[in-house]
């Protein structure tokens, strides 16, 4: 396991400083505080979304654990997708039901009825390859285009749930939230007290140090 | 303790959110539905919110629709990509065609101040052959505005708008100065500036509507930019100039009124032929309004939208709509990139994404296609980054984030690029019903074989001013796109043109279109201040009109 | 008209030492300054180095901090800014006569450091890209702070060689007139000063109209103090004084409207530790009291030290 780049560094450190507001607390207290459990998915939908971002974006053991199945839940049952579809695709909440159960079928299909979740890495991996090359596709599928589901819709909303966690800005090194303080010190290589410090080769150490006065 | 902006309408019973003060608000004139006000305007974004004020402080009486809340800046912006997707249009539409545009942040709004609340702030005129592109250059459609005129009232926007910009800006005819100076380069603008250094073109600071030092105009007290550098997720800090913040506030001090979370669904119209009024939902029911004008200005997608479900039976193709060119020659804009690794840190999280701008390829003609483009700095935030890597690089998995890692270390250059107006790329409606019930938009594009030598010849040219400062591992984002335009074009001939010059539709003289959609050609540079500019121009000549008596 | 102008130009192309009409009519019995007075215009000069050299200390510890220290070079103007307080101090206690060695180095120091500096200033701006360009003339190094530095110095200096002169005799500088020296040298130090701060306050956009004071009121001060160092001595000349005793509570208010601008800034002082750096800089400002002490020392000279 490679070492963090920014370690130490926590941007929820920053909480109760200038960088967050009021309506930023309430907004990421309210995403961490996201219920582990399904509320608009199925049990057996939650169990293959879970195991199917897993892969999408592996967990570091290392670091906070960004609960993607619950995330994912979330973001459907409020239905906050950006809103249009392709002429040939349903909108959000349906594409993410029917492509989850044909992700379900083909792993049945091809690993004699065993469950998604219940594949190895290389296995679940091999699937996903599949269906982003365009080599998925048939009865589970019916006229949804598994590729199409995986750019249009999977690689959409996934990411987008993952890097919106304060896990994955530390992760990084993004400096979080910002007001209503912002930044003095815009160049690059020049950073502000409270933006996250970089262990670069020799100086982890000095790192570490400054990312413990990072607020 | 916060009223959430969703659940029911803050501007009425005589007041509105002040923007500029915790829990304050300022006092507004209401109309009565019974009551002919002299304008209803539909949406108040660079074109509604820009018209309202400049009519009601003509002394006109206006009533100004959105479909989106008022928002508090102060209150109700989190430092949030995710969350701040509250600020787009994302009711439900259909995308069609071989190059589907991606709907949302880069091209729809829905709030009060419409997608100025979340723009880019970029400030750009068109160059002057633009207005004339079809006499001039040879393609797409002439302006039925001369450049001269536009750059007037360039000089008024600008002005009240308050941009901060370069003292010489180093491209096209004379302009005023800027009222502000520019801002502090970012790491990332000062790497836009090293890259086009090398590769032998100018520069020059972006014309941004976001304060570089404090202002305390008529409509209020604001700080200067603080380069927090979530911009494009609504400023907490109300530097920005967005219709939110300049005209909103102006509007009702002059008296207009303005009515939030009212989506207007359909244009009445009556036996002369005249537009009556407009229906629109609020609070849960469908309301009317009268109106001895109604000025659509709901952008690229929503106005054709509106004038279509307007059909009736004196107007069966939707009203305005006798050249039959209500909903074609949409354009989008190209909004390719290229990214790549920096040895140093970058850190472009800092400041306004696009602090640096080169428009040498807007103003030099030795081109083997039409139109021009420019392209400049970026600073995009997680989110989006990581949708920049699956969608540009398909990555997923451990090599996502692996490559997630290097994110300080990341630049690129994104163009704005012109791209032609085709009847063939077109809004429609389709049999889907949104919240309202009503038919939603079906948008169907497809890239001409101009639009991709336009692009071919960005990305090689920002590829090369990367690769010329030690940019590692470069590669391009090509399928993006951003901002409308089209679909109610404007022109001097009824038969090829929806509206006239002062965007007064052909049709139906009480009728107004101000807003994107009237643009004949898009040109090579963001269009926000384009948009403005016009509804100055407009205001001006409904005022003549009016004195005129020929309303 | 023609004859003041003829006779202004004639005492500079004398140095100062012209046939001077009215000084020569009216004020020839005038005392000679006594040893008191002499240390007491040092003293002032003492002061205005000082002043001058606080200023300094806080307003480019504050920068460069800024700048993350990233060249040990960006400690010496702290340092210098410091030791020149140091002595400035000393010189305000000292009521003897004579120069003193240590004073006199570190204010030629401080001279040779803001030289320096500005050198080192003219790089970084070039070394940017866009070069001599307006962005970096903004934003990066200013090439007209370190010149503070040596102002500070330069007050110093000219207190150092006021107080050297003999007791009962009329103070001289460099063989010149010491009033009409420091009267000169405040005047152009004024103008320096008050190109700075137009400089930033045009990046500011002068939003605020208050930001015109430091573009019209210092201009007016040196203009003052030209005509005072050219023109007939012994003379109270209460409205230059007052000009600059303005000038001088001006530099105090600026901070007082700094404070003002720092508090515009999103979060306002609750926010300060982005807002005291992005905000307009509190310590700057003085610069002007401490030259205005200058040219109010510069007058005090002229009137009680009559040069003909």
């Amino acid at each position: 396991m490679t070492k963090p780049r920014y370690p130490g560094y926590d941007v929820l450190a920053k909480r109760n400083t200038p960088s967050w507001d009021e309506a930023t607390r309430k907004v990421v207290d309210k995403r961490l505080a996201t219920p582990d459990r399904p509320r608009f998915l199925t049990r057996d939908e939650w169990s293959v979304a879970a195991a199917f971002c897993e892969r999408i974006l592996p967990q570091r053991e290392d670091a906070a654990p960004v609960p993607l199945a619950a995330l994912l839940d979330a973001k459907l049952l409020a239905d906050h997708g950006d809103g249009f579809r392709d002429a040939d695709m349903p909108y959000m909440r349906e594409a993410w039901r029917r492509g989850l159960a044909a992700i379900e079928a083909e792993a049945k299909t091809r690993h004699g009825g065993r469950s998604f979740a219940s594949l190895s890495d290389e296995d679940q991996d091999r699937l996903i390859g599949a269906m982003a090359d365009g080599g998925l596709g048939g009865e589970h599928w019916g006229d949804l285009d598994p590729q199409k589901f995986f750019k249009r819709r999977v690689l959409v909303d996934v990411p987008g749930l993952f890097y919106s966690h304060p896990s994955a800005w530390n992760e990084i090194g993004f400096g979080g939230p910002a007001s209503p303080r912002g930044y003095v010190r815009l160049d690059g290589d020049h950073r502000d007290a409270w933006e996250a410090a970089e262990a670069t080769p020799g100086h982890e150490k000095k790192a570490e140090r400054d990312n413990r006065h990072v607020v | 303790m916060l009223s959430n902006p969703f659940s029911a309408p803050r501007a009425r019973h005589g007041r509105a959110p002040d923007v500029f003060r915790h829990g304050a608000w300022v006092s507004m004139r209401e109309h009565r539905e019974t009551d002919e006000v002299d304008f209803a305007i539909v949406g108040t974004g660079a074109g509604g919110g820009t018209l309202a004020a400049l009519l009601a402080e003509q002394g006109f009486s206006v009533v100004a629709f959105d479909a989106g809340p008022y928002f508090r800046p102060l209150e109700d912006f989190a430092s949030d990509e995710s969350e701040q997707n509250k600020l787009y249009w994302t009711d439900r539409r259909v995308v069609d065609g071989a190059n589907p545009i991606q709907m949302g942040g880069k091209n729809s709004g829905k709030a009060v101040g419409g997608s100025t609340v979340h723009y880019a702030m970029v400030s750009l005129r068109f160059r002057p052959e633009h207005f004339s592109a079809r006499t001039s250059l040879g393609y797409g459609a002439d302006w039925p505005i001369s450049w001269q005129e536009m750059w007037h009232y360039y000089d008024l926007a600008e002005k009240q708008i308050n941009i901060s910009g370069p003292l010489t800006y180093p491209w096209g005819p004379k302009r005023p100065r800027y009222p502000y100076r520019a801002h502090e380069l970012n790491g990332a603008g000062k790497l836009l500036a090293k890259g086009c250094e090398a590769i032998g073109i100018n520069w020059t600071e972006t014309p941004l509507a976001t304060l570089s030092a404090p202002l305390s105009g008529p409509e209020g007290k604001s700080p200067p930019c603080a380069y927090r550098g979530f911009c494009r997720f609504g400023c907490t800090t109300n530097a920005k100039r967005s219709a939110l913040t300049v005209w909103i506030p102006r509007a009702l001090a002059a008296g207009a009124e303005i009515r939030d979370l009212a989506m207007v669904g359909r244009i009445e119209t009556g036996p002369s032929g005249r537009a009556t009024g407009v229906h629109y939902h609020r609070e849960g029911e469908w309301h009317f309004q009268r109106a001895k004008n109604v000025v659509v200005a709901g952008y690229a997608i929503e106005t054709p939208r509106l004038l279509l479900n307007s059909a009736d039976q004196r107007y069966p193709d939707g009203l305005a709509n006798s050249s039959g060119l209500v909903g074609k020659n949409l354009m989008t804009q190209s909004n390719q990139a290229v990214w790549g690794r920096m040895d140093e840190p970058v850190r472009w999280y800092k400041g306004p994404p696009s602090l640096a701008i080169t428009e040498h390829w807007n103003y030099d003609d030795n081109k083997d296609f039409h139109g021009g483009y420019i392209w400049l700095g970026q600073g995009p935030l997680p989110n989006e980054w990581a949708s920049i890597q699956t969608g540009a690089r398909g990555l997923w998995g451990q090599k996502l984030r692996d490559a997630m890692l290097d994110y300080n270390y990341m630049i690129g250059v994104k163009m704005v690029g012109e791209m032609l107006p085709n009847e063939a790329n077109r809004v429609t409606l389709s049999d889907d019903l949104d919240q309202y019930g009503l038919k939603v938009a079906k948008i169907t594009y497809a890239w001409g074989d101009n639009d991709k030598a336009l692009i071919a010849h960005a990305l090689e040219q920002m590829g090369r001013s990367i690769e010329a400062i030690g940019a590692k591992g470069i590669f391009l984002q090509e399928d993006d796109t951003n901002h409308l335009g089209g679909t109610a074009r404007m022109g001097s001939d009824r038969r090829t043109s929806v509206v006239d010059a002062d965007c007064r539709s052909w049709d139906i003289p009480n009728l107004w279109i101000c807003d994107g959609s009237v643009f004949p050609t898009v040109g090579g540079v963001n269009p926000a201040l384009t948009t403005q500019t016009i509804a100055l121009r407009t205001a001006d000549r409904i005022g003549q009109l009016a004195a005129a008596g020929e309303l | 008209m023609a004859t003041t102008r003829e006779r202004l130009k004639a005492s500079f192309l004398l140095g100062f030492r012209g046939e001077a009409p009215v000084a020569r009519g009216g004020y020839e019995t005038a005392p000679i300054p006594s040893k008191t007075e002499i240390v007491t215009a040092a003293r002032r000069l003492n002061r205005a180095a000082g002043t001058i050299a606080a200023s300094v200390l806080v307003d480019s510890a504050m920068e460069h901090y800024r700048g993350d220290f990233r060249n040990k070079a960006m400690w010496t103007p702290i340092v210098t800014s410091a030791l020149s307080i140091g002595v400035s101090v000393h010189g305000h206690v000292d009521g003897r006569h004579g120069a003193h060695p240590l004073r006199d180095t570190v204010y030629v120091a401080a001279g040779l450091t803001g030289l320096v500096g500005t050198a080192f200033h003219i790089y970084n701006v070039t070394k940017k890209v866009g070069g001599f360009s307006w962005q970096n003339l903004f934003y990066s190094a200013p090439i007209g702070a370190p010149a503070a530095i040596s102002l500070s110095g330069l007050m110093g200096f000219l207190g150092e060689r006021v107080r050297d002169n003999k007791p009962g005799t009329r103070p001289m500088v460099a063989g010149l007139p010491a009033g009409r020296v420091v009267a000169a040298l405040t005047g152009a130090s004024l103008l320096g000063t008050t190109a700075e701060a137009g400089l930033l306050h045009f990046r500011g956009a002068f939003h605020n109209p208050a930001m015109l004071l430091p573009v019209t009121m210092p201009p007016a001060a040196a203009a003052l103090l030209v005509y005072a160092a050219v023109g007939p001595a012994g003379v109270a000349r209460p409205a230059s004084r007052g000009w600059l005793a303005a000038t001088a509570a001006m530099g105090i208010a600026g901070v007082a409207l700094h404070a003002y601008g720092v508090s515009r800034n999103m979060g306002g002082w609750r926010n300060w530790r982005q807002n005291l750096f992005a905000g307009p800089p509190l310590p700057a400002p003085p610069s002007f009291t401490g030259l205005a002490l200058a040219g109010l020392a510069a007058l005090a000279l002229l009137v009680d030290d009559k040069d003909d």
